[in-house]
């Protein structure tokens, strides 16, 4: 079934091709919902939120190509409520600085390489947009610059050059990082 | 040269989100069975506005500062909700002689009430979670707004 299809008949409560909907969709909303870098436990919940949303507005969606920009807008906005209504544990980015980057004992246990644990720790330095369009683009095999640019209000066109130079702030952080631990020299 | 080596560190990253930050499994979960919720049998009065993703300016010019703040629209009806302790304060426009019920999660009716002459009602609310409102008005077709948190 194509995407067109697959919106029908899940609104006609085919739970097989709704089932498909979410697997194919579910990396990018929840990439999305983790951006403001909330937590695991408020992204959950803001994905659970796009959710509900696209099963209320099921048999109203007319343009089905358009729906993974529709859910990345969405969750973007359900991000932005939650911190809105919740806040979230770390307040500001200036905080960020002086917090270790590693505090999910899961995500630290999970980190077996050290290799790992240096492009971990260089990621949570990056801005929270760098880290969002990153955790966008790795989400999907194919991602959908259209999703992308609505996920994070950007002009497609600005996806590509942000990316690169997001990607060289995160060699320049694993490098700083390599060369504080004195592995390379 | 640095497109490579970007390319590579890409490839890596992906490797490491997808280990460290996967879709949890309670997640997709939800996400599947939310379709048992879709509407069968009600018009959706979706969630226009909401003071939560309002500027403090724009809720200071309005007034409305520290007060939660919903409005819902359908093609016929719009309902206002303030959230207070304990409680929802709505309003029904058109003003309507109806039933309102507050849905839960899995469902189940938590709270209902009757409108006034003015289609002001008032709900009781116990605890924050994901509600939603069903409105039934005689000779009508019932009304479900989004879900919302509180």
């Amino acid at each position: 079934m194509n995407l067109d299809q697959l919106i029908r008949a899940a609104a006609a409560g085919d739970q097989a091709a709704w089932n498909e909907l979410v697997e194919r969709f579910q990396g990018l909303v929840w990439a999305t919902a983790r951006s403001f870098r909330l937590s695991r436990a408020d992204a959950a919940d803001v994905a659970q939120t796009t959710w509900l949303r696209l099963v209320e507005n099921l048999d109203r969606i007319r343009e089905p190509e358009r729906l993974a920009g529709w859910l990345a807008t969405t969750a973007r906005r359900e991000a932005l409520r939650h911190l809105r209504l919740h806040g979230r544990e770390l307040a500001s980015d200036e905080a960020d600085l002086f917090e270790s980057p590693v505090d999910d004992p899961l995500e630290v246990a999970l980190l077996a390489e050290e290799r790992d644990t240096t492009l971990w720790r260089a990621f949570a330095q990056l801005s929270e947009r760098c880290q969002t369009l990153l955790r966008l683009l790795v989400s999907e095999d194919e991602p959908s610059y259209e999703a992308i640019g609505a996920a994070l209000e950007m002009p497609i066109g600005a996806i590509g050059p942000t990316r690169m130079r997001c990607l060289d702030k995160l060699r320049a952080f694993v490098g700083a990082d390599s060369a504080l631990q004195g592995g390379a020299a | 040269m640095n497109a490579d080596a970007n390319d590579e560190l890409f490839e890596e990253l992906r490797s490491v989100l997808h280990r460290t930050d996967p879709v949890p499994a309670e997640v997709t979960d939800f996400a599947k069975t939310a379709l048992g919720w879709r509407r069968l049998d009600a018009e959706l009065a979706e969630l226009l506005e909401d003071s939560a993703l309002e500027s403090e300016a724009h809720a200071l010019a309005r007034g409305t500062a520290g007060v939660r703040s919903l409005t819902f629209r359908s093609d016929e009806l719009t309902i206002d909700v303030e959230v207070q302790p304990g409680m929802l304060l709505g309003q029904l426009a058109p003003a309507a002689a109806a039933t309102i019920e507050l849905q839960v999660e899995n469902g189940d009716v938590a709270a209902s009430a009757e409108s006034d002459a003015l289609g002001r009602f008032r709900l009781p609310v116990e605890g924050d979670g994901r509600f939603r409102l069903r409105v039934l008005r005689p000779g009508a077709s019932a009304v479900e707004t989004s879900w919302f948190s509180i």
